[in-house]
């Protein structure tokens, strides 16, 4: 039994030094952000200094970033709409139905996933631009270019999250309901989709924060600020060849754009956790 | 209504349900990836660009380009960045699957602190990689970075504080946070996994004299290897096609990240709309297609049987 408990302290001596290599990162951004800007670019070598708050107040002004952050929540947003409307549909139809062409669809979802980004990238930006040109329908450098694509991007994956909830919902439920009077469209209204809900708050949490952290489509499809999402924005605390060096705000908005996107993670976890494993695990 | 009428009467319904997901992949996907492989058989660069599809034709002129031509601005460095792009992907899916695993097998013992370990060890999940290419970015800085600082000032374990940003050394400094930022998701897929494998087999295995090594590679590796098999398709693919990290780590998105430090998708979006060559960044791209799709087949072959058992 001694060695049990001896091997039980090692597990726990590098569990929690690993939490400690995890976490550092993370409080020296926060850390970083808290600090004035000469005392960064010197180096911070001390853990006692005077917590410059103001730095969180500052990032707003120094670059227009709650325009950015703005178009970030609009483009975000809508495509999360979107997505996962789509998402539920099509994850409902691939779990309860059997029809001609569901495997056809299948690999094609998946496909999509295999398919590198800048395949898609070149003919886009080229499509957009073809678009605007014959008929006079701006698309690079607007809110609905960027949602169009990034809809597009992330239903696959969703379909996929939505689908492994639906399986898990036992086919009695709607029979049920059918036997009951209800038709095909109501049992779907009434039963399933009240039961769908942690699944799409799953696939929203999901589709959020992977188009919240894109860039390469960001950074070619958009060129002017008024579009522009945060991950193109953000550089300009530091401008592109150091002129600004504004560190300190850089970790303040990097800060920023993480702890939100954290709460809502740990708010829904528990979901969130459920649909991303559900696919890794069954395949 | 028995189950079989569910199941197969007036799947019409369905066909409705699938179309807005289909019609966007459609416009986003299909259209679009036709057009490249065309565009990648075309002359297509600043001057003929307005031409769009029309375009003169080059036959195969863009591969061969791609392939010999030591003047094509995509292939400008683009050695380095398939090296690199193999190397760091390789180290970032081994790195992931050792850290993952031994994360969850830490995670899964009962401990003091259980809870707080798992919340803390899944934060890095959840910063955005643009994050993390400016914060390891800023941490890699030789003089003030707090890297160089903790290893050479606090613990002494090297001399001199080296150049993390400039030449070989820079591989690593990609790898690793790709590394921190990938193992969460990873580790809670291998916990879920964990958690499904029955106490009893350990418990048996004890019995019969198994020591900690063999119980390991007895029993662990062995039920999870669907999971691994799977796991190991979408690592490599989302690894080979990093983009962020790397792009924001150098430069803040606008510098070369040098010999070491570039991948094949920071290299071919920054060569093909840096110098307009369409053409050939879409032949890059149908080629770079092919090649995964050779890895899924090999994949799909040598992991056939943990595919076959659900």
């Amino acid at each position: 039994m001694k060695t049990s408990k001896f091997w039980h302290f090692i597990a726990n001596l590098a569990t929690w030094l690993l939490v400690l290599g995890v976490v550092f990162p993370i409080v020296w951004m926060v850390f970083t952000a808290l600090h004035t800007r000469d005392e960064i670019l010197g180096g911070i070598n001390t853990l006692t200094f005077t917590p410059q708050w103001h730095n969180f107040v500052d990032m707003w002004k120094n670059i227009d970033f709650l325009g950015y952050f703005k178009n970030s929540l609009i483009i975000c947003g809508f495509t999360m709409v979107f997505a996962c409307t789509f998402a539920l549909f099509g994850g409902y139809a691939l779990a309860k139905y059997r029809f001609p062409g569901a495997g056809l669809f299948s690999t094609a979802v998946i496909s999509t996933q295999m398919i590198p980004g800048i395949m898609f990238l070149i003919p886009i930006y080229l499509m957009f631009l073809w678009i605007n040109k014959t008929i006079h329908l701006p698309m690079v450098n607007t809110y609905w270019g960027m949602i169009l694509v990034y809809t597009a991007f992330y239903t696959p994956m969703s379909i996929f999250i939505m689908r492994s909830f639906f399986v898990s919902i036992p086919k009695e439920l709607e029979e049920s309901a059918i036997v009951d009077g209800c038709n095909r469209f109501q049992a779907f209204l009434r039963i399933i989709l009240p039961l769908a809900v942690p699944g799409m708050v799953a696939t929203c949490v999901f589709i959020f924060l992977t188009a919240w952290d894109e860039l390469m489509f960001a950074w070619v499809l958009t060129t002017t600020s008024d579009v522009q999402t945060i991950p193109v924005g953000i550089r300009l605390f530091v401008g592109q060849f150091g002129t600004q060096n504004r560190y300190d705000l850089l970790m303040a908005a990097a800060t920023v754009v993480t702890v939100p996107v954290m709460l809502v993670f740990f708010l829904c976890q528990k979901y969130f956790i459920r649909g991303m494993t559900a696919g890794a695990v069954k395949g | 209504m028995n189950r079989r009428a569910l199941r197969f009467r007036g799947y019409g319904f369905a066909y409705w349900l699938i179309l807005p997901s289909f019609l966007f992949m459609v416009v986003v996907h299909f259209i679009p990836m036709i057009q490249g492989i065309w565009m990648s058989f075309l002359n297509l660069n600043q001057f003929t660009l307005p031409k769009y599809l029309g375009a003169p034709a080059a036959g195969f002129q863009n591969y061969i380009d791609l392939l010999t031509n030591p003047d094509n601005p995509i292939r400008a460095g683009l050695g380095y960045a398939i090296r690199n792009t193999i190397l760091y992907s390789i180290a970032v899916t081994i790195g992931v699957f050792v850290l993952g695993l031994g994360a969850a097998m830490l995670l899964n013992r009962k401990f003091k602190g259980r809870g707080i370990a798992r919340t803390a060890m899944l934060l890095p999940w959840v910063v955005p990689s643009y994050v993390v290419g400016i914060l390891w970015g800023f941490m890699w800085q030789r003089d003030n970075g707090i890297i160089n600082h903790l290893l050479v000032d606090v613990l002494h374990l090297l001399p001199d504080k080296p150049f993390w940003l400039l030449g070989s050394n820079t591989i690593l400094a990609i790898i690793i946070p790709t590394i921190w930022r990938n193992f969460p998701f990873m580790m809670v897929v291998f916990l879920s996994g964990l958690q499904t494998i029955p106490d009893e087999l350990y418990e048996a295995a004890k019995i019969d004299g198994a020591g900690a090594v063999q119980r390991f590679f007895r029993i662990t590796l062995p039920l999870l290897k669907p999971i691994i098999a799977v796991q190991l398709l979408f690592q490599v693919i989302s690894n080979v096609y990093s983009y962020n990290i790397v792009a924001m780590m150098f430069g803040n998105g606008a510098g070369y990240p040098g010999q070491w430090g570039d991948l094949l998708m920071t290299a071919l979006q920054r060569q093909t709309f840096g110098y307009w060559a369409f053409g050939s960044g879409a032949a890059a791209s149908v080629l770079l297609m092919l090649v995964m799709l050779g890895v899924v087949a090999v994949w799909q072959r040598a992991f056939r049987s943990e595919l076959n058992t659900e």
